[in-house]
């Protein structure tokens, strides 16, 4: 282990009233390779986003090469020697592999604004074998696969911060062996060990506790926005991992249980065999009236996939979907909603909010068709209506005609979730719920939660945590790799351990 | 549910088959691309096939000459198209342009003889047009194809006021050598296009601009965060299109050694259609100068046939909007989440 | 994400843009011309603008969306060729025909924005070329009037009562038509979120494809009105009617205050726009000002208006 590259002290991050980041004090030295783990929503990416210059931090301080560290972009972030791959690929199909990794750069390769594209792929194939790439630069990225690219986006990085940092550089790999074969995370593992003896250190963050054992120096873990832990990886074990990682004192009464519904016997939904190619195979499920059925599994699991399909968003490749007894097939939203499938959107201000329509246009959206009389709205109805689900929802507002991206994310949610009540849909599908909402709306939603479930609704819960998941559902289905791998009852009063869980989810 | 996959189903884990399924997109994009080319070949094959002299140089040289305006319309619009913009503009500032270079130069209706000079000028006032739509567009955060169309009203309003209803004959000297003079067999005209097309060529695949036009066509953020300038490369594209929007006006203006507005009329769809013909799409990234190029050339052909089975200008605007509507249609992305409005 | 603080933007101007621009544009233009508030001039000014307000109003629907209706004057020429080439035929039953027309090409529109998922401008430019060929084709040689024997059918149109034109209380009535469409209807608030935000209103069970398709029937229906009032006002079948139109339209819309991203706006505030370009050409025409100034007038007022409307600030999007 070499000298100190990076410090934070105290670093945290606050969105409007939220706080997502607190209290995080993080060391990176030269030559390490430094794990990153949590669950979603953990911290994890916003301590990324923070470091790699995409947001400023709101509390505590950075430092870089012993000096205040801070990057008010991801250009910047680079030319201090400090650079991220992100997981969504960030290269240009049609421009060739040389010109993608000097993007932005190709003033030192031009005269009188024409580029010498020898030059340029020369180093190029310097810059890819710096990786053991053998490829051919002046190759365009949509030409190679999948693997290919990912290791040019790292070379990409690599070239950009080692121009700046020269062997002190700090690389930061966010899931990067989700879409690779194990060969080829076998050959990134090689780079990663050849980027730490350069004198680099990398941070890796994923979600396969193995491979973190098997590549990094220590780990830290993140849960609820704080670190939990720090350890060397020598003489750890996926199960302290875990313990640290989700672990939770929370009571029974955080997710309000005592009014978590007994699911009648009634068969709402029954999913069949259900396959989407590429993303879930033969995922077969019932679920009952006055149900929570929750989805568990890792990014890549296939849970999101599978609530697409139920509402509408893409046609499975096989299987059937019957709603009480009958077969159904949606080809969008609005036919899944008139056959009573609606869903609460994970993204909430692209999905979920329509942001310059009013609370009062939000709620009765889901709903307008059947309450209005041969297409006429009466808008004594509505506004009614409306009033109502703002009062029993406990919305914070100044009135039912605000815009909805004048609320805060909890409040915006409540609103959706009202919209989601008034629909008359008896099958919920709630995609993160929770996300980006504070503690104190949280338990609010929890209880508009088992209101939904006492009035008659069966839910298909995407929990923002484990832990959130266990508490609020009936049954659990674990997803891995697109296979249904454990199914689990979760009464209140016998709710089963977070460890079990978690084998089947990694 | 009886399909193709339920054989491969139970064949392969998840993470194959998503490989596999990016594997198969893959291909089919490959085919999607040389699709023109093949259209292209086809196309030529049934023209020597019916015509007897097709690969004569008079016919080579006629086709050619065919193709210079829309080409040298095309050196711009292929770099808004990239940027997965459009611009409506080119009609009026093309119409604009004819009809005030031919205001400036010896012509029937003043006194003035501004000649190189006077083109010098409609050239910069065309490309400093483009240039305030590129800008209204990016400072304004206007959609393109409302900025462009207003701009383009303005501009056909102008040109009809350089001549006050009664178009001007142009008179000069070098008008006429360059409309009627050839070299080599080939008019200067053509000559002039072709050159202004490799210029622009040259420029979108050797400079930083152009892959930088390329870049944030595909991804604007990704394309953000290697520090290129959005904002300005947008705005010299549009100042681009502008100034070959004018040089097409002022070459139409030699062609016919006329000044009026209507020589840009419906100068611009055919080459929108004739782009995404050879491969340029809509929402940007993907197309280029080769792509231009084998669009051009292919509509060039077609429109050679309608014009040989003697089809009425008017049917021929109709079946244009056929032709474009099926040629975007199959290079588009199909997904169910996409809408387009 | 709590918004405490709203700082003042240039879009806060739009919401009084055309309270501001009628009051500005009649003042000023009473000042200048001293006849322009007869009762003469103002009948005048309502017989011209009442097909632009069923136009433009029903342009709103399309722009509220996010799209937008390039062939919308051709539209109006075909139908003011249609209505003047067959009035003599079907006398006032040419109205409902027209109308009919109108949903039929609206639909062919809508049906090719959703369906083949197209962009509007490009589908609308095309379609624009069917309609103008109908309407050159019946009319071939320029404008045909109305025999003399048959005016006295379209007669009433251009008659007063109370001193305003028939066919300005008709505008009057689509504009209330359309008012409580936008106001009291599904579609009217479907087609709102389809502008604001496409995935979450879709994702929120809507039909945003019957959404589109019922905003451009509405513009194609409303468009085939003004179609045949132009038909009426004119006693002839003018097949280049249309040309300039379009672009009035459209500014009349941003002059409202409508923001071409979509999402927002109302026909009430489009019939005042309509009316303060009214205004303007009647008033320029007046001041004996060049005809030929008025386009470029008319595309200058649609580019500031839009620049004051621009409303992509609560939102990211990436303008293209």
């Amino acid at each position: 282990m070499g000298e100190l590259l990076f410090e934070a002290k105290g670093v945290g991050k606050t969105y409007g009233s939220n706080t997502v980041l607190h209290d995080i004090d993080m060391q990176i030295y030269s030559g390490e390779v430094i794990g990153l783990i949590g669950e979603n929503g953990a911290g994890k990416s916003t301590l990324m986003k923070l470091i790699s210059g995409v947001e400023k931090s709101s509390m505590g301080e950075m430092f870089f090469m012993g000096k205040p560290y801070s990057a008010s972009s991801i250009l910047d972030a680079n030319h201090q020697g400090i650079g991220m791959v992100f997981q969504e690929q960030s290269l240009v199909g049609s421009l060739t592999i040389a010109q993608n990794i000097y993007l932005g750069r190709e003033k030192k390769y031009s005269t009188c604004g024409f580029v010498n594209w020898n030059k340029m792929n020369q180093d190029a194939k310097k810059a890819l074998e710096r990786i053991d790439m053998d490829i051919d630069p002046s190759k365009k990225v949509r030409d190679i696969d999948f693997a290919a690219r990912q290791m040019v986006e790292i070379a990409k990085v690599l070239d950009v911060v080692t121009e700046a940092a020269n062997g002190h550089a700090i690389i930061l790999l966010d899931e990067p062996t989700t879409v690779l074969s194990d060969e080829e995370i076998k050959k990134l593992f090689v780079q990663v060990r050849n980027m730490k003896e350069q004198g680099n250190a990398v941070i890796f963050i994923s979600h396969r506790l193995d491979e973190v054992l098997d590549i990094t120096d220590r780990i830290y873990v993140f849960k609820d926005g704080e670190e939990t832990a720090v350890m060397q990886t020598e003489g750890a074990d996926v199960n302290l991992l875990y313990e640290k990682m989700i672990g939770r004192s929370t009571t029974g009464e955080f997710y309000v249980e005592h009014k978590q519904t007994v699911p009648s016997d009634e068969v709402i939904l029954e999913v069949n065999d259900l396959s989407l190619f590429g993303a879930f195979n033969h995922v077969s499920f019932e679920l009952k009236r006055g149900e929570v059925l929750g989805l568990c599994g890792v990014e890549g699991s296939g849970k999101e996939d599978v609530c697409a399909v139920l509402v509408g968003d893409a046609a499975p490749t096989a299987g059937t979907i019957k709603i009480k007894g009958k077969e159904c097939t949606f080809a969008n939203p609005y036919q899944a909603r008139k056959k009573g499938i609606l869903s609460v959107p994970k993204e909430r201000r692209d999905e979920g909010m329509i942001g310059i329509l009013s609370i009062e246009d939000n709620i009765i959206v889901s709903h307008m068709d059947t309450l209005s009389n041969h297409s006429f709205l009466s808008a004594k109805k509505t506004r009614r209506i409306a009033q109502e689900w703002v009062e029993k929802a406990g919305v914070k507002c100044v009135s039912i005609n605000d815009r909805i991206n004048q609320l805060s994310g909890g409040n915006a949610q409540k609103v959706i979730f009202a919209r989601a009540l008034e629909s008359g849909c008896e099958v919920l599908i709630l995609n993160h719920p929770t996300r980006g909402v504070d503690v104190g709306s949280k338990e609010e939603i929890y209880d508009l939660v088992r209101d939904m479930t006492a009035a008659g609704n069966s839910i298909i819960l995407l929990g923002d945590t484990l832990d959130e998941c266990i508490g609020l559902s009936s049954r659990i289905i674990v997803l891995r790799d697109g296979l249904v791998t454990g199914m689990f009852d979760c009464p209140v009063g016998e709710k089963p351990l977070q460890l079990d869980i978690v084998q089947k989810m990694m | 549910m009886k399909n193709k996959w339920e054989d491969s189903l139970s064949a392969l884990s998840v993470g194959q088959q998503f490989a596999q399924k990016v594997k198969d997109d893959a291909r089919k994009d490959k085919i999607r691309r040389y699709a023109p080319l093949i259209l292209l070949i086809v196309m030529t094959i049934i023209g020597a096939i019916s015509q007897k002299n097709f690969f004569s140089w008079g016919n080579i040289v006629n086709i050619m000459y065919q193709m210079s305006i829309p080409l040298v319309i095309s050196t711009g619009l292929m770099y808004v198209l990239l940027l997965g913009s459009i611009d409506l503009s080119i009609e009026g500032v093309m119409g604009f342009a004819g009809s005030f270079v031919a205001f400036l130069v010896i012509n029937n209706s003043n006194d003035n003889d501004f000649g190189l000079l006077g083109i010098l000028l409609v050239v910069l006032i065309s490309t400093a047009v483009g240039a305030l739509t590129g800008f209204l567009h990016v400072r304004a955060r206007i959609a393109t194809f409302i900025v462009s169309y207003a701009m383009g009203c303005i501009m056909t309003g102008a040109a009809v006021l350089v001549y006050r209803g009664t178009p001007i004959q142009v008179k000069d000297e070098l008008f006429n050598v360059l409309s009627q003079g050839m070299l080599l067999g080939i008019p200067y005209l053509t000559l002039i296009a072709f050159a202004i097309f490799i210029i622009g060529a040259l420029i979108l695949n050797y400079t930083a601009f152009g892959r930088a036009v390329y870049a944030i066509g595909d991804n604007e953020t990704a394309a953000a965060s290697t520090g290129i300038n959005i904002g300005l490369t947008k705005i010299k594209v549009f100042a681009l299109c502008g100034c070959t929007a004018g040089l097409a006006g002022i070459l139409q203006c030699i062609r016919l050694k006329l000044g009026q507005a209507s020589l840009g009329t419906n100068q611009m769809f055919p080459v929108v259609t004739a782009i995404v013909i050879g491969g340029g799409s809509l929402s940007g990234g993907k197309g280029g100068a080769l792509s231009a190029f084998v669009g051009v050339l292919i509509y060039t052909e077609l429109v050679n046939w309608l014009t040989l089975m003697g089809v009425d200008p008017y049917v021929r605007k109709v079946i244009q909007g056929v032709i474009i509507i099926i040629a975007v249609t199959l290079t588009i992305s199909r997904s169910r989440k996409t809408i387009s409005k | 994400m709590a918004n405490s603080k709203k700082s003042f933007h240039i879009s806060d101007f739009s919401k009084y843009m055309c309270l501001v621009s009628i009051v500005l544009v009649f003042g000023v233009f009473s000042v200048i011309i001293p006849n322009f508030m007869t009762p003469y001039s103002l009948q005048n000014m309502m017989t011209e603008a009442a097909p632009l307000l069923l136009m433009a109003g029903g342009m709103s629907f399309i722009i509220y969306t996010g799209g937008i209706d390039l062939g919308a004057g051709a539209m109006v020429s075909c139908t003011c060729v249609l209505s003047g080439v067959y009035v003599a035929q079907f006398g006032n039953a040419i109205i409902p025909i027209m109308l009919a027309a109108g949903i039929l090409m609206g639909l062919t529109n809508g049906l090719l924005v959703t369906k083949l998922k197209l962009p509007s401008f490009i589908v609308t430019l095309c379609t624009m070329n069917f309609w103008s060929y109908i309407a050159l084709n019946l009319c071939p040689n320029g404008s045909e009037i109305i025999p003399m024997d048959k005016r006295f059918m379209v007669q009433w149109a251009t008659q007063k009562v109370f001193g305003i034109p028939i066919m300005f209380f008709i505008a009057l009535a689509g504009v209330a038509v359309l008012y409580i469409f936008q106001q009291y209807t599904v579609y009217g608030k479907a087609i709102y979120g389809v502008g604001a935000n496409v995935s979450a209103t879709r994702l929120a069970g809507v039909n945003t494809d019957m959404a589109q398709i019922s905003a451009f029937v509405i513009s194609g229906a409303c468009s085939a009105l003004a179609g045949a009032l132009y038909a009426y006002k004119l006693k002839s079948a003018v097949p280049t009617v249309g040309d300039a139109l379009t672009l009035t339209a459209i500014a009349s819309v941003a002059l409202g205050g409508t923001s071409m991203a979509g999402g927002r706006g109302s026909v009430l505030r489009t019939a005042l726009g309509v009316v303060t370009i009214t205004g303007v050409t009647s008033g320029l025409n007046m001041m004996g000002v060049d005809p030929l100034w008025k386009d470029i007038v008319i595309g200058v007022i649609l580019i500031i208006a839009v620049c004051l409307n621009t409303d992509t600030r609560g939102r990211d999007l990436i303008v293209k």
